[in-house]
């Protein structure tokens, strides 16, 4: 289940990361928060895809 | 005494590789699932942000490019497809002991010293690439595009600190590192993704996308190569998406992974890689340098497109491509360094490459460095072909350097040299002489192996 979780939350990482920039393209964000949002969910896949590494080589 | 000297150094090499010696168990076969996974991995590397950029600054059109990949890429997978993998897959061994019968050890170690010297020479321009983001917080000025020797001592310290910070990274504990790298490589993907879709406003892409092809013909692809740098079209991009891992199709470096395959025609799983990474990431740092004024700065780039994030990005890319590869340069070293340690090995590689990557001419030509470090290795790849293919054929005797037991197979050896030397002769820019060198290798080692039984 955790293996499951920790999967699912990488991929939004990435989503979130692609969606920022999609929304700065269409002009929903400004360039700052663009840059903090790939920033924040950058950090998020590092450390989910990580545990979700670690998890599967269990 | 030469000849003792390269008896005992293959003698040693032997011992490195032994543990892959025998060919792979039917039960270690793997699925396609992973061979599809391992390319996508690894061809999303630090090189994309610059092979990418260097073809705008080559003044390459859009539609040039675009069929120019599609094409190269295709027949780059076919060539991994229809040239590596079968070999593998018929004698589940790595190309190492595959020469080694076929060529001799002494053969085999020469081989793995030429690689160990370019993959010290890549390591280095992927240093140089994660210098660009690194500088950009010290107002380090890259160096620029015609640069051969170090432009400022803040380069040259730069690329000093970030070369030793790696290689104590991969001194203090590789195996862990590489499985870090392996979370990486998605993540570097939409960096190259996010970053040119987060450029288009700046090229004055609408959000509607209604005159992306109109922007991309007049400011990205336009046709104009920047002053100093040749002209390239149709069949550069062609010739360079196709021989851009020369030394892993054609080379037959690749039979390592592909005598895991269940069959031959997992070779197609090439395209996981070749067309994400070779042809999407390149066209990704196309954008975002025709964003940046092109200006060759990888970390530049990347921090105006994606921020603090794609600086890290570059960083992270390099480190990546950097780490393995001076892993495989410290192993293939390690046969001339008696009872060294793998440490000590690493560093020795650690300290060239570090040293290496202060000369901003392997990174700034990095297009004519790839072509060559396939040059170099490609004759071998056509060896190996010819005898594993055409010796049948023509019922000429396969494996003679192993069944006399031949230190060194001397027509392997002047096949090597006297192609390179015909590639180095040819009037025809560098990314094309690679395939009539090849013809050239398969003919000459096939007759001369004929002229010899007689």
């Amino acid at each position: 289940m955790r293996k499951i979780l920790l999967g699912l939350l990488s991929l939004l990482s990435l989503v979130v990361c692609l969606l920022s920039a999609v929304g700065y393209f269409l002009g929903k964000l400004q360039a700052s928060e663009y840059k903090l949002v790939f920033l924040v969910a950058s950090l998020g896949w590092f450390v989910f895809a990580t545990l979700w590494a670690k998890h599967r080589k269990t | 005494m030469a000849g003792s000297r390269l008896s005992s150094l293959a003698s040693r090499m032997d011992k490195l590789y032994e543990f892959d010696r025998e060919p792979v168990l039917a039960e270690k076969l793997q699925s396609g699932g992973r061979f599809a996974g391992l390319f996508a991995g690894e061809h999303v590397a630090a090189t994309e942000f610059v092979i990418g950029a260097f073809f705008v600054l080559h003044g390459v059109t859009a539609k040039d490019l675009i069929l120019g990949l599609l094409i190269g890429n295709l027949l780059a997978v076919l060539c991994w497809t229809f040239v590596c993998a079968p070999i593998a897959a018929r004698t589940r061994l790595t190309l190492y002991w595959y020469l080694r019968k076929i060529a001799g050890p002494g053969l085999a170690l020469i081989y793995n010293l030429a690689n160990a010297i370019l993959y010290c020479i890549l390591a280095g321009a992927m240093i140089a690439v994660s210098a660009t983001a690194v500088g950009l917080a010290f107002r380090i000025k890259t160096p620029s595009l015609n640069d051969v020797l170090p432009s400022s001592l803040g380069w040259v310290v730069l690329t000093l600190a970030i070369g030793s910070l790696f290689l104590i990274l991969a001194i203090l504990g590789f195996e862990k590192l590489s499985r870090f790298a392996e979370v990486c490589s998605p993540w570097v993907f939409v960096v190259f993704i996010a970053g040119a879709a987060a450029m288009l406003p700046r090229l004055g892409v609408h959000p509607s996308l209604d005159n992306f092809w109109g922007i991309a013909i007049a400011k990205i692809w336009n046709g104009l190569a920047v002053a100093g740098q040749d002209k390239f079209g149709f069949w550069h991009i062609v010739f360079f998406a196709w021989f851009c891992n020369l030394a892993m199709h054609v080379g037959l470096s690749d039979m390592a992974l592909f005598r895991y395959a269940r069959r031959w025609t997992y070779g197609l799983y090439s395209a996981f890689g070749m067309y994400p990474g070779h042809m999407l990431a390149w066209i990704c740092s196309g954008i975002m340098v025709a964003a940046v004024g092109r200006e060759m700065n990888p970390g530049l780039m990347a921090f105006e497109a994606a921020g603090l994030a794609g600086a890290a990005g570059v960083l992270i890319a390099g480190w990546t491509t950097a780490n393995p590869t001076l892993y495989r340069a410290g192993l293939a070293l390690q046969t001339i360094t008696p009872n060294w340690p793998r440490w000590k090995v690493t560093l020795a590689a650690g300290l060239a490459t570090t040293v290496l990557s202060c000369f901003p001419v392997f990174f700034m030509r990095l297009l004519d460095y790839v072509a060559i470090y396939g040059l170099v290795l490609m004759p071998v790849g056509a060896i190996v072909f010819a005898e594993h293919w055409l010796f049948p054929l023509f019922k000429l005797e396969q494996y003679r350097a192993e069944k006399r037991g031949w230190l060194l197979n001397w027509r392997a050896l002047a096949v090597w040299a006297g192609t390179l030397v015909v590639c180095l002769l040819l009037p025809l820019h560098l990314f094309f002489r690679w395939l009539p060198g090849y013809f050239i290798a398969l003919v000459s080692y096939t007759l001369l192996s004929a002229i010899g039984r007689k």
